[in-house]
């Protein structure tokens, strides 16, 4: 870096401050706001926050949203986490070309690079396929669960997959040679040297659950109205108001503190179990 | 080998091992070797000719194609790695990076089931035995890379297994480095009397560790033995050239003793039979001033030096001779050497009958 011109690092350090801006600006006006005793009224008051909290709709969209996160997340890191784990074993570096290599990657990262949109729709149009012929998978909370699973694993079996092919191979064999059975090595090995990844891979689908608008949308039924959608609705019925503002800034603060936490547990984990370096 | 030696605790039996990876031509090809119990084995040769390939099919992680394996009277098909009383050390180490030393030292004994009071009582004496007692506490990534090496030996020799196989340990570390370890591995080995199965594709390596050699080339043994005799009478071209720089010729034998060779007809101990190659080692060359030259005298020749590569307690020297034939010669630089030569000195070469090897091509 201290090789780059000083002006050239000023003027990247000068392009840096507007994108930050309009990185926070918007949040810090929804924070701002959200103490505003009304619209276009400034001062400081909690009467929003009060208000948010004694609103039995709102509270019930959390509820779902936070069950939905979790319920999501568990079975979501479940089996990003065994996907993970199936790439690191066909990845391209070990040959196998196309059909073995790069093709099982390709369709595990589709639902990544995939607009959500296109998402949304095709398991709304799917589920009342199945629904129409089997009766099950009415639109609800499981739908939106599904859905919220499919999007998750990638990411989770990313953030393992770079775990794992981080490791030296001969990490596992030699568990095996030091009398370690498959289980064992994968309880005392496996498992906590993947742990990081594994908690990285769970807070982050928490995170993408919590916030998802579009594919929540259609997946959703009548009954299972979640954070992001009661306030797009409260937003289109009346326009922004106090209480969506500060139901925004803790939901800003929540992802915030979950990132926090994200780093913390791994940085721990990182200062005890830095990655040795494979020689050679 | 009769079947009560290689019985024996520590002992190994490969017979008619072979491993071919997808496609390709064999990685191991139908070796037989008997290592014996509490010998230190090497197995030497350039990348890519098996050796690896045959230490992981003792270890365990890999399975023969065909062949057996029989350690200690065992036979070991269908036994997996953990099962084997044989312990590995890596050539990238592969210590547990969420674990600190003591606890990576521990790991066999833990997963073996060992108690642990015991455990702790036998890691303790190893991390004293290796000197590593003040890094207990910490992890792997902060130790350097001699101090991994011991952690990695020490985490093998714990468990006190039958065999332990070592694989290239050395190569990341620097030269003093390497010394110093090498022969702390060598005594080890001597003190606890375990077979060491070591492998490496450096030949002084090998020299100076071994017990017994064995040369391999694309999947096959080319010659095992004593390090002396391998190094003093290889078996063919390749282990000659492997083991060291030799000065090699073509000859046709001229009378039961006498070889022509294209830098003349030479005197040869041995009985000649027909045409073959002949092989001496650069520093069994005798190098003479050139007044010191009898016309007439058998392997005697005339040269000049054009290079002299000085190498401390050598100089290596590449001399022309009259028929423009070119040879290597070392010549020690210790207090009973006469005297050093330069690039342009006319010198007289001999080349005593007795060093003159035959080799197969």
């Amino acid at each position: 870096m201290s090789n780059i011109p000083r002006g050239i690092r000023r003027g990247l350090f000068g392009v840096s401050l507007p994108v930050y801006a309009l990185l926070y600006l918007p949040l810090s006006v929804i924070a701002i706001f959200s103490f505003a005793p009304s619209l276009h009224h400034p001062g400081v008051n909690l009467a929003a926050y009060g208000e948010l909290f004694n609103d039995a709709t709102v509270l019930a969209a959390l509820r779902r949203s936070i069950t939905l996160a979790f319920g999501s997340a568990i079975l979501g890191t479940a089996l990003g986490t065994l996907m993970g784990f199936g790439l690191s074993r066909f990845r391209p570096a070990k040959g196998g070309g196309f059909w073995v290599g790069a093709l099982p990657s390709l369709i595990i990262y589709t639902p990544i690079i995939m607009p959500s949109l296109v998402f949304g729709i095709s398991e709304l149009i799917f589920f009342n396929l199945v629904h129409e012929y089997t009766g099950l998978l009415s639109a609800g909370l499981l739908t939106m669960g599904i859905a919220h699973v499919t999007f998750q694993s990638p990411y989770v079996a990313l953030v393992v997959y770079a775990r794992l092919t981080g490791l030296d191979p001969n990490l596992f064999e030699a568990s095996h040679d030091l009398y370690a059975n498959p289980i064992k090595s994968f309880l005392y090995l496996t498992i906590p040297v993947v742990r990081p990844a594994l908690i990285g891979g769970f807070l982050l689908a928490i995170t993408l659950s919590i916030d998802d608008f579009t594919i929540s949308f259609f997946t959703a039924g009548p009954g299972s109205v979640t954070l992001p959608i009661y306030i797009y609705s409260a937003i289109a019925r009346k326009g922004s108001s106090p209480e969506i503002n500060a139901l925004g800034s803790l939901m800003i603060a929540t992802v915030i503190g979950v990132a926090l936490l994200y780093y913390f547990v791994t940085r721990r984990q990182q200062q005890r179990s830095r990655q040795i370096p494979a020689v050679a | 080998m009769s079947a009560s030696v290689s019985a024996k605790r520590g002992a190994i039996s490969l017979t008619g091992i072979t491993r071919i990876f997808a496609g390709t031509i064999p990685a191991v090809d139908h070796i037989d070797l008997e290592i014996q119990a509490g010998e230190f084995f090497t197995l030497l040769g350039p990348s890519g000719c098996g050796k690896t390939t045959l230490l992981r099919m003792i270890a365990g992680f890999e399975a023969p194609d065909e062949g057996r394996i029989v350690i200690s009277g065992r036979e070991m098909q269908g036994v997996p790695a953990h099962k084997r009383a044989v312990n590995t050390v890596f050539q990238s180490y592969a210590l547990f990076p969420h674990l600190n030393v003591e606890q990576n030292i521990g790991f066999g004994l833990k997963m073996q089931g060992v108690k642990a009071a015991e455990r702790k009582k036998r890691v303790d004496a190893i991390m004293d035995m290796m000197q590593i007692g003040q890094f207990a506490t910490r992890s792997a990534a902060q130790l350097s890379g001699g101090q991994r090496q011991r952690v990695a030996l020490a985490r093998a020799l714990v468990n006190e297994p039958e065999v332990v196989l070592l694989d290239e340990p050395l190569s990341a570390l620097d030269a003093k480095l390497r010394a110093e370890l090498q022969i702390e591995l060598l005594r080890m080995q001597k003190r606890l009397g375990m077979t060491f199965v070591f492998v490496t594709h450096d030949q002084h390596e090998a020299l100076v560790m071994s017990d017994r050699i064995a040369v391999m080339s694309k999947g096959r043994i080319q010659q095992v033995g004593p390090v002396l005799d391998v190094y003093e009478k290889p078996k063919n071209v390749f282990v000659a050239e492997f083991l060291g720089l030799s000065n090699i010729w073509a000859f046709e034998p001229v009378s039961a003793h006498e070889a022509r060779t294209a830098i003349g007809v030479l005197n040869i101990g041995e009985n000649l039979t027909g045409p073959g190659m002949a092989m001496i080692r650069p520093e069994k060359i005798w190098l003479y001033s050139d007044n010191a030259f009898e016309a007439g005298r058998p392997n005697m020749f005339l040269g000049k030096i054009c290079e002299a590569i000085y190498m401390g307690a050598s100089t290596q020297y590449r001399i022309e001779l009259q028929c423009g034939q070119f040879l290597t010669a070392y010549d020690t630089n210790n207090q009973a050497a006469e005297r050093s030569w330069r690039p342009g000195e006319a010198v007289a070469v001999e080349l005593k009958p007795e060093n003159i090897m035959l080799v197969e091509a």
